[in-house]
Parts: structure tokens; C-alpha cells; sequence
């Protein structure tokens, strides 16, 4: 009897492992092939036998990336419209998500639903109108246009995000904090975020590598090397008679690299804030 | 200290009517209870009070002060939360004294005040401890403390005892009677505890329905209740409500029961001012404790036992009478068993009658 449940639990853990290595691998062999494609000499690359592990590495498709093309610059212009993207989200978000949370006032259910809606729209829906509209106001090839833009996008996650934060924060705490001289403002800003800051950070990361990551408004938004970003300008590699596969590799290797930074500095804090309120405790 | 006064206020959220036109006088040094059940507009008046809410009309002054359109941090009241709404990320001492940081007191006199209202308080050790790293009493302790620290005119307390053990409570609420000996500040405290609001308050006000049914002090709350509804919320277990039709026998007037087996109750001898309600339909109301037992014709009712609970230091036992239930607050070791007849004698001067339509206090 015992032989059997235990045989039993066996074969469960064996097939619960089978299927988690198996996603594993599907997810990280992108990026090891990725790794390993800008590690390899060019010839080495396209031919007649697959070559997983490279039998020489190289690094001169990163050098070439870094001293050849205006990657750095591409590299930069992600750097500032992500930053922007993540403060233009940070101020109003936060305002939008506590007024959300805390007042009570007419056309807020229709203003909240209307934030989700835009959630509900393919991105390509989009992209005409506010070409038309960048244009118009002339954010066209900038950065601080494409941020806006993404800003557009993004800003209902972080607001319904951050609501979620804010309503688990008691709201006691404010009512204590303005009889003990805050204002409305002061209170929020005091004690309200400093409770959400797990929510914040989780929401900015969101916010920040869906802006990093963002390729199609960039294309249609951005038109010179001055505002373009790194998803671009790699694509922009790819010609008509050439397509340097290590060169691309080095330059999607780059670009992770961030991104994986501020995981590994945020992911506690991120974690926390994600399963925040899921237990008691 | 201060006074507060209350004219005619009155609190809707949208067609709810929560507070019915609240008039209140609080004079210097007085220890106000709201006690009433869930929802009875309790939480929402001391909000009003404190500036977190605001009443859909009527006046609020504390002290000769309209503070209508005041900000709660301009009234200079504290308050005292049930879930005490420390502040989790600062230590208890920045949390003590945060009211004073916020009106700019200079760090030397803000620690001074800290320490007094901590070592006042008996957390002077946990300064520095974190909200999350104290137990529930010490939360308490520390809530009172950012409470005292700014010595204000007004302390509002909401219902800060309910989430503590039974035996914690009884000596916050000592020490919180202790607090306010000393202080002489005056006091709101919102409770549904029926023995906190008779412990301290030096009056009660006995709220239902956003109304409040009796003002009083305790004393008088609890021995001539204004109807049936405060008579059965304060005391435990309740007071016993008998209907019938008054009648006279002989030198007596007595409460001919209703219900499927009809008796007679005899009503104290100093019940004589009931000699003009002969004939009408009352509901008696006695307290437990207003009974004794008695043998023979000393009896003033008698009933049969249904339920002996001895409780330590005295013995309750239910009784049905005339096809009702009645509880009497018997002597200790009593020796009396279910099935049993039992007579009882009414205590003088205390029994209450209602109107049975209105509930109001007849006599």
C-alpha cells in the first residue's frame, strides 16, 4: 500500500519535473542561442552543419556593434525614453491610482473603465492617430514624444496596478496622519506611499521594460538616429543583400543586459510587491 | 481641555439618513460614551467631530469655536483608532511624534515630549522598535501615547479596546480611566461594549438609528433606561421584558401576564404612582439582579425552573412564567434544580414599564 502511494508520488514528481524543465528550456534557449550566435565568427554562423557550441568565440561582433553602428546612441535614447516614460507614469499614475482608490466622485467608474478600455485596443489601432496627433503638436521624432506615447499605453497598468496597492492600504492611516497635520497630499506622499513602495517598484519594472522592449511605436514615431531606439535600429540592420546575424546577436545580448540588472536588484522588492496582501501576515 | 458642543447635525450618504439631528453639550473634563450597535452613526458622528467626515448641516463647536469648515489637524484634537493606524514604516518613537514633527516643534522638545507621554504609557523601551514588532497591548499603549504627546483640547477614541484579549481590555480600559483622571481632558470614546461605556463614561449617550434614544449618566442609563431598546442594549444578560395589562389586588398592583398560560406578577409596594394606570397593556421590565428568591406568600411571582446556570459568583436561573422568560441573578451556591417551582420577590424601586406600541419609559 505504502509502495504504491509512494511509487505513485514518484512518477507525479517525475512528470512534474519533465514539464518544468521542458518550459525552462523553452524559454532560455532563445536567449542561449542568442549568446552563443553573437559569440561565433561570422562564417561560423551560416553553415552546411548546425553548430551549437561554437568551436572558436569571438568578440568582435560586440566590438563591431559598439564602434561600427550608433548603437551606444540607440542604446541612450532607450535609456532617456524609458526613464521619462517611467516618471511621466510615476507622477500622474500615482495621483490618477490614489484618487482612484480614495474618492469617491462623479465619472469615476466611467473614467476607470475608460482606462481599461484602452487596454482593449490593438496598439496598430493606435499608431495613425496619434502620428497624426504628434505631428500636430510637433513630438514627432522625439523622445519625449515617444514616451508620451508609451505613456499612453502604459499608464492604465500602472493606475490599476497601483489602485490595487493603495486599497490595501489602510485608510485609517491617512485619517490619523491629518489629524496629525498632514494634508491630503502630505498624508499620501507620508504614509501612504512609503506603504506602496513594493507596489511602485513592481509597477515601474513593468512600465520600464515594457518601454525598453517597445518596437512598433518606436518605428512609427521615431524617423532619425537622434530619437531612435535599440529595437529600431537593430531591425534597421537587417539590409536587403546583408543580414549579420552575430552582429544582431551582440546587440540583443546588450540590450538585455539592463533589463536583467534591474531584475536582479528589484526582484525582492518586486516579488513582495506582486504577492502583497495574497496572505495573511 | 476644552468644551464641544453639537447643534442639530445630521449626516446622509446619498438617501441614508446615518445621523438624525445630533444635539450634544460636553462640558470641560467629561467623559462622553456613544454606545450603540453596528451601524448606529457612532463612528460617523466622531468622525464629524473630527474633521474626517462632514455633516450634511448642523453646527460642530469645540470650545466657542465653529470648526465646520476647520481641517482635522487645526481642530487640536487626537484620536485613538481601533486598529490603533500606527504608522508601519517609522519607529514608535517617530510615531509618537509625528503630530509634533508636522507642526515644525523643534526635535530637543519634541524628544522630551515623547519620552514623558512613552514612559507615562510604560513603552519607554520600545522607542525604537517598528509598529509590526510590538503585540497588541503595546500598539495600544503606543496609539494612546501619539494621543497625549500633543496635549490636545478633544481625545476621540474609536472603539480601541475591541481588538484585544478580554483580559487586556479590562486593564487598558483601567488605565485609560487612570489617563483621563489625570489629564482631565475631555473625552468622546465610541464603543459597543456596554461595560467599557458604564466603567467610564460619565455619561452615556445611547445611540440607534442615527438618533440618540438616552443621555444620561451611567447610573440612571442603567437603572431608569428612557425605553425598551436601551433597557435590553445595556446590562447582561439583558433585562427582562414581561407583557401584560396592569391591574390592582387588594393593596397590590399587580401585571397579569399575557401569553398561553396567564399568571399574575405583583409589583413592589413602591409602585404606588402606578395607581392611575390600572387596566393598561405595559411591558414590565425588571433586571436579573432586581430578583431574589422567597418562599410562600412573599413571592411575588413564581415560576418554573428551565435553566440553572452557575456562573462563580452568583447563580443565573431562567424561568418560564406564564408562558415567558425570565432571568434572575441569583446568590451562589444555590440549590435548585430544572422542573422545580421557584417564587421570587421584585427588588423596590426597580422596575421599569414601557408602552408596548412605542417602547417609551412609562414609569
Amino acid at each position: 500500500m505504502i509502495t504504491t502511494s509512494r511509487r505513485a508520488r514518484l512518477g507525479w514528481n517525475i512528470a512534474t519535473y519533465a514539464v518544468l524543465i521542458t518550459l525552462t528550456i523553452f524559454c532560455i534557449f532563445p536567449l542561449v542561442w542568442t549568446l552563443l550566435t553573437s559569440l561565433k565568427y561570422e562564417a561560423d554562423i551560416v553553415t552546411q552543419t548546425m553548430q551549437y557550441i561554437p568551436k572558436r568565440i569571438t568578440f568582435d561582433n560586440y566590438v563591431a556593434i559598439w564602434t561600427q553602428s550608433g548603437f551606444p546612441t540607440l542604446v541612450f535614447n532607450s535609456f532617456v525614453v524609458t526613464a521619462t516614460t517611467v516618471v511621466l507614469c510615476l507622477i500622474t499614475g500615482t495621483l490618477a491610482a490614489y484618487s482612484f482608490s480614495r474618492f469617491h466622485y462623479p465619472g469615476r467608474g466611467v473614467l476607470m473603465l475608460g482606462y481599461l478600455v484602452i487596454r482593449m485596443f490593438p496598439a496598430v489601432l493606435m499608431i495613425i492617430p496619434l502620428f497624426i496627433l504628434m505631428r500636430g503638436v510637433g513630438l514627432l521624432d522625439s523622445r519625449f514624444g515617444l514616451a508620451l506615447a508609451y505613456t499612453s499605453f502604459l499608464l492604465p497598468l500602472f493606475v490599476w496596478m497601483l489602485k490595487g496597492f493603495f486599497d490595501a492600504a489602510p485608510k485609517e492611516l491617512e485619517s490619523a496622519a491629518r489629524i496629525d497635520g498632514c494634508t491630503r497630499l502630505g498624508a499620501m506622499v507620508r504614509i501612504v506611499l512609503p506603504l506602496a513602495r513594493n507596489g511602485l517598484v513592481a509597477t515601474s519594472v513593468f512600465v520600464a521594460i515594457a518601454a525598453w522592449n517597445e518596437f512598433l511605436f518606436a518605428l512609427m514615431l521615431t524617423t532619425s538616429q537622434g530619437s531612435r531606439t535599440w529595437p529600431v535600429g537593430l531591425q534597421l540592420m537587417v539590409g536587403e543583400f546583408q543580414l549579420p546575424w552575430g552582429v544582431l546577436a551582440a546587440g540583443g545580448i546588450i540590450s538585455i543586459i539592463p533589463v536583467m540588472i534591474l531584475f536582479a536588484i528589484v526582484q525582492r522588492t518586486m516579488v513582495h510587491g506582486i504577492t502583497a496582501g495574497a496572505v495573511k501576515g | 481641555m476644552s468644551t464641544l458642543t453639537l447643534n442639530g447635525v445630521r449626516k446622509s450618504f446619498g438617501a441614508m439618513d446615518v445621523l438624525q439631528s445630533i444635539d450634544l453639550q460636553l462640558e470641560d473634563g467629561e467623559f462622553l460614551v456613544l454606545l450603540g450597535p453596528s451601524g448606529c452613526g457612532k463612528s460617523t458622528l466622531l468622525n464629524i467631530v473630527a474633521g474626517l467626515e462632514t455633516p450634511t448641516s448642523g453646527d460642530i463647536f469645540i470650545g466657542d469655536k465653529r470648526v465646520n469648515d476647520v481641517h482635522p489637524k487645526n481642530r487640536n484634537i487626537a484620536m485613538v483608532f481601533q486598529s490603533y493606524a500606527l504608522y508601519p514604516t517609522m519607529p514608535v518613537e517617530r510615531n509618537i511624534g509625528f503630530g509634533l514633527e508636522m507642526r515644525g516643534v523643534e526635535a530637543d522638545t519634541r524628544k522630551r515630549a515623547v519620552d514623558g507621554a512613552a514612559r507615562m504609557l510604560q513603552v519607554d523601551h520600545l522607542l525604537d522598535r517598528k509598529p509590526g514588532q510590538l503585540s497588541g497591548g503595546q500598539r495600544q499603549r503606543v496609539a494612546m501615547g501619539r494621543a497625549i504627546v500633543r496635549e490636545p483640547e478633544l481625545f476621540l477614541f474609536d472603539e480601541p479596546l475591541s481588538n484585544l484579549d478580554a483580559k487586556l481590555r479590562a486593564e487598558m480600559r483601567t488605565e485609560i480611566k487612570r489617563l483621563h483622571n489625570r489629564l482631565g481632558t475631555t473625552v468622546v470614546y465610541v464603543t459597543h461594549d456596554q461595560i467599557e461605556a458604564m466603567t467610564l463614561g460619565t455619561r452615556i449617550a445611547v445611540m440607534k438609528g442615527g438618533v440618540i434614544q438616552q443621555l444620561a449618566d451611567p447610573m440612571t442609563t442603567y437603572e431608569k433606561p428612557a425605553n425598551m431598546f436601551v433597557a435590553g442594549f445595556i446590562g447582561s444578560p439583558s433585562m427582562n421584558f414581561v407583557n401584560g395589562t396592569l391591574a390592582r389586588d387588594g393593596d397590590h398592583v399587580v401585571l397579569q401576564t399575557e401569553g398561553r398560560e396567564p399568571t399574575t406578577i405583583r409589583l413592589p409596594r413602591v409602585a404606588a404612582n402606578l395607581d392611575g394606570l390600572d387596566g393598561r397593556q405595559v411591558v414590565l421590565g425588571v433586571r436579573p439582579e432586581s430578583f431574589s428568591a422567597a418562599t410562600g406568600d412573599t413571592a411575588d411571582l413564581v415560576g418554573t425552573i428551565d435553566v440553572v446556570e452557575p456562573t462563580g459568583p452568583d447563580t443565573l436561573v431562567v424561568l418560564a412564567v406564564g408562558g415567558q422568560t425570565i432571568t434572575a441573578r441569583l446568590g451562589p451556591k444555590l440549590t435548585v434544580s430544572t422542573g422545580e417551582t421557584l417564587g421570587l420577590t421584585i427588588h423596590p424601586d426597580s422596575i421599569s414599564l414601557f408602552d408596548p406600541k412605542s417602547g417609551g419609559r412609562i414609569g
